[in-house]
């Protein structure tokens, strides 16, 4: 499709079932911090220790748009350039703290075309050490080929 | 609670359904779409999607040019913080009023924890768009006992708005407002 992505699939090469690649979220303070100031995100939690120990917390913990951003950056790194999310929704488990790794995985559990569109389902899961911190479910289109 | 004052604490939780959540008009994007601040999102996130920065790649995609990374839509209406001071005033960054949220803080339910998200894009937005958001309290569960406390679950909505008053996208988002158990697994 582009040099960008020479393995984005084809939408009439995708299949309930398919899996997409796993990607393994090294997490660290910078990870964290970058997201929440990047999304201009200023609660304390996601960027002050002290402050998240205070409030109970382990630790600094991943703010939610920086989890939609990962979400969204797990979709696209399979879908490719030409993919468009229509919708994130997400179920919030435990937290995503420093030190730690969470993996992405997906599966598409729906195709269907739509006039010019094909429309993807993908069921999503990030697990870290505590369990899983989001689940839910992306749908996206692709040009229809 | 007695549960006079349960009922009460609940018909006003009621009143503000369908209500804005905080106060004055829909919150203003201080700054239209733009390329610094989607570069510093993807500097942060390592989302290399060309569509978001390559102008001349971008043009050739059904996009035809660049557009904002679709999770960035909450981002562009966040209000500007007061960052002095942050921590003393309990972590909020700006000055921002709920009622149902302040009514539950007073009856006790001062703990709280996101519990779900939902994202709906209509489209992607494009270098220039200027924003508008307005949040409404959605509903609000009867009171409920989890692994973390008791407590409701409250939900609001958030519509986004481009300058021509098109909506370009939803948030739908739960919290989970609530009394946190103590260590004997009783609530105070």
């Amino acid at each position: 499709m582009s040099a960008y992505h020479p393995t984005a699939p084809r939408w009439s090469d995708i299949r309930e079932g398919d899996e997409l690649p796993p990607f393994d979220l090294p997490l660290t303070a910078s990870v964290i911090v970058a997201g929440a100031i990047a999304s201009r995100d200023f609660m304390p939690v996601h960027h002050d220790r002290a402050f998240a120990n205070a409030q109970g917390a382990p630790d600094i913990f991943m703010n939610i748009l920086t989890t939609n951003g990962y979400v969204a950056r797990f979709i696209t790194d399979w879908a490719g350039p030409e993919a468009m999310l229509e919708k994130i929704s997400i179920r919030l488990g435990a937290p995503a703290c420093p030190d730690d790794t969470m993996r992405f995985t997906g599966m598409v559990t729906s195709t269907l075309r739509r006039g010019g569109d094909g429309v993807v389902e993908v069921a999503l899961q990030g697990v870290n050490r505590f369990g899983a911190h989001v689940t839910g479910t992306a749908v996206l289109t692709l040009p229809a080929d | 609670m007695s549960d006079d004052a349960s009922a009460r604490l609940r018909a006003q939780l009621e009143e503000c359904i369908g209500q804005p959540t905080g106060r004055g008009g829909p919150s203003v994007a201080p700054d239209e779409v733009n390329v610094p601040m989607i570069r510093h999102w993807v500097d942060a996130i390592g989302d290399h999607n060309p569509v978001y920065l390559d102008a001349e790649f971008a043009a050739t995609t059904r996009f035809g040019g660049i557009v904002a990374p679709p999770a960035m839509l909450q981002t562009w209406t966040m209000g500007r913080p007061t960052i002095q001071g942050l921590a003393e005033r309990g972590g909020a960054p700006s000055d921002v009023e709920s009622r149902m949220l302040a009514l539950l803080n007073a009856a006790g339910y001062k703990s709280i924890v996101a519990t779900n998200s939902e994202l709906e894009f209509e489209r992607y937005l494009r270098l220039g768009d200027r924003l508008h958001a307005s949040t409404v309290f959605e509903s609000v569960s009867d009171e409920k006992t989890t692994a973390r406390g008791r407590g409701y679950f409250v939900t609001w909505v958030t519509t986004y708005l481009d300058e021509a008053g098109e909506v370009v996208g939803r948030q739908r988002f739960r919290v989970f407002k609530f009394k946190p158990l103590d260590a004997t697994g009783a609530t105070a």
